[in-house]
């Protein structure tokens, strides 16, 4: 960097200043986005937050899965209750919690977990092989 | 079945709170300005002669032939151990020692081992073992002339290889797939090293390459005289020969890391992600890697231009100078999965076959402790190694221009320089996780 030129460096400055407003601008807006795009995952209405904890309802017909599909945020330590209702025998699995359970055709699942892991976690069917959602414990 | 982004794991990272993410863009650029304007006006780092030497006793002990291989051979028995658990352990992802193993405790294990010992990988490597004991029966390589000519190209097509088979190949997890890969990589690379020497593995086997390249950044390295030295890592980093390919293979790197952190954020897991469809993982992989060498060229060649340097041996020049970022992205992405779901190697390793009542180490009770390191704790680490990889680029790229071109004037690194503050604000992007 050559000391003879302080237009330059300060050329250099308001270029990269330039280069960050619009980021930071970017970056203050992007929470409201990706909590409308998980919102939207969870479309069904099916989320109730209550003392009572978390409860999230996941139905899977046709090797799809609606409901509280998505990226599902939950406060840590949030007692969760998730239902899931599969229109053939699965086995649903929450990573992390470990927590696995058989699925019966057209029957409600119940599981009971408190989220006290923080991290993003998945929530598949082994059968289907497929992700119904993803736990986000924050 | 796991489809988790990286081979295996329980979990993935909280996105980065907004607070952090601002304060690591302002951090990366104040810091870029203090070291490019204020501190750094004449190159400061020594060449590739510089460097405090080890005692010629120590170098002689760990240059000796027979050292490595005794570890080349440690290392071959492991992995044909390793081999034989994913063929004939327990089927089951879970309870299979063999994913683990070469997905958390090799792969990720790989960087900080390299970068606190040096080329570590290049001297245990099994595939050296394997191919010196072959040798007897094929004495002759007869594309030894032709391997210079290949530069470093072939280690960025086997770590796109493996990459591919790590974050988007079907059945990335199971033991089975590790073991099918393991053999085969290890067959390839082996009759490529009988046809074009053993120095092939230090082009061509992408592994020891990655460690190799890692180890520029470790206070450890060869001088021009042969004399093994502990020296500035930064001096490590800028004396990297620009061999044709070492741009290709540290772009692979990035993108494909890049393509890790995309494929974690909500945009992609309900978007072109959501079928966890090969074709759309190959796809975005590709698309990754296709945007980072974009724009890598592209700020490598404005600022040639600039100076009045010749195009071809641009990106070459200044790849070395990206080795920083690469690793903070790899650091930002990996440290949990090391610490976390690292953990399952040592578990696993208790009982390997999954035997009724085995437990050698008294580890097989042991259940995974995802509370070792707070969210809070990962977070940081993440910005931490994202500034730090961009600050010491920025100041390798600032040394390699003025060494090519003392009297240069400051503007003409100007666009390299965005580009990196590009690799930064888009690492932190994905990790804010949009």
């Amino acid at each position: 960097m050559s000391p003879r030129s302080p237009v330059l460096a300060r050329a250099l400055v308001g270029l990269l200043l330039a280069l960050v407003v619009p980021l930071a601008g970017c970056a203050g807006t992007a929470p409201s986005a990706s909590g409308a795009s998980s919102s939207g995952g969870s479309s069904a209405g099916t989320t109730a937050s209550s003392a009572a904890g978390k409860r999230l309802e996941v139905t899977i017909a046709h090797g799809k899965a609606s409901g509280d599909t998505g990226r599902v945020p939950v406060a840590a330590g949030t007692p969760v209750t998730l239902v899931v209702t599969s229109d053939v025998a699965d086995e649903v699995h929450v990573h992390g919690y470990d927590i696995e359970k058989e699925l019966a055709p057209g029957a409600p699942t119940t599981l009971h977990f408190d989220a006290t892991l923080t991290g993003v976690f998945e929530v598949e069917l082994h059968k289907a092989g497929i992700v119904i959602l993803h736990l986000q414990v924050e | 079945m796991t489809v988790l982004a990286h081979g295996v794991g329980t979990r993935t990272d909280l996105p980065i709170p907004i607070g952090l993410a601002l304060f690591g863009a302002g951090a990366a650029i104040l810091l870029t300005f203090s070291v490019l304007l204020l501190f750094w006006r004449t190159p400061r780092l020594g060449g590739s002669g510089s460097g405090r030497p080890l005692p010629a006793g120590l170098q002689r002990a760990l240059d000796a032939p027979a050292l490595h291989r005794v570890l080349q051979a440690l290392a071959l028995a492991a992995a044909a151990f390793v081999v034989v658990v994913a063929l004939a352990g327990p089927p089951d992802t879970p309870h299979n020692l063999a994913p683990w193993v070469f997905y958390v405790t090799f792969w990720v294990g790989l960087v900080p081992v390299s970068l606190l010992l040096g080329p570590v990988w290049r001297v245990v490597n099994p595939l050296r073992a394997l191919h010196q004991a072959l040798r007897l029966a094929v004495p002759q390589a007869p594309g030894a002339e032709r391997l210079p000519s290949l530069g470093l190209w072939p280690a960025a097509g086997s770590l796109a290889i493996f990459l591919w088979l790590e974050l988007v190949c079907p059945g990335r997890s199971e033991p089975g797939t590790v073991g099918l890969f393991l053999i085969g990589y290890a067959v390839v690379q082996v009759a490529l090293a009988l046809w074009f020497g053993e120095e092939w593995f230090a082009v061509g086997d992408g592994f020891e390459v990655y460690s190799s390249l890692i180890a520029r950044l470790s206070p450890w390295g060869r001088r021009d005289d042969g004399r093994l030295a502990f020296r500035s890592p930064l001096t490590g980093a800028i004396s990297t020969p620009p061999v044709a390919g070492l741009a290709a293979v540290v772009v692979v790197l990035l993108g494909s890391t890049a393509f890790d952190g995309l494929s974690r954020t909500v945009f992609w897991q309900s978007g072109p992600g959501a079928s966890n469809d090969p074709v759309a993982g190959t796809l975005g992989m590709l698309a990754m890697i296709a945007l980072v060498a974009a724009m890598y060229l592209t700020g490598t060649w404005l600022s040639g231009r600039l100076a009045g340097q010749p195009a071809a041996e641009q990106p070459r020049r200044y790849a070395a100078t990206v080795i920083p970022i690469a690793l903070g992205y790899t650091v930002a992405h990996y440290f949990s999965l090391f610490v976390l779901d690292g953990q399952t190697t040592w578990i696993l390793a208790s009982n390997p076959f999954g035997a009724r009542g085995v437990d050698l180490f008294g580890t097989y009770r042991n259940v995974l402790d995802l509370t070792a390191v707070t969210a809070g704790t990962i977070a940081l680490v993440q910005v931490g190694a994202i500034i730090a990889g961009h600050v010491v680029g920025v100041t390798l790229a600032h040394e390699r221009a003025l060494l090519s071109a003392p009297r240069a004037r400051a503007s003409d690194q100007l666009p390299l320089v965005i580009v990196m503050v590009l690799f930064t604000f888009g690492g932190l992007g994905l990790l804010f996780g949009f």
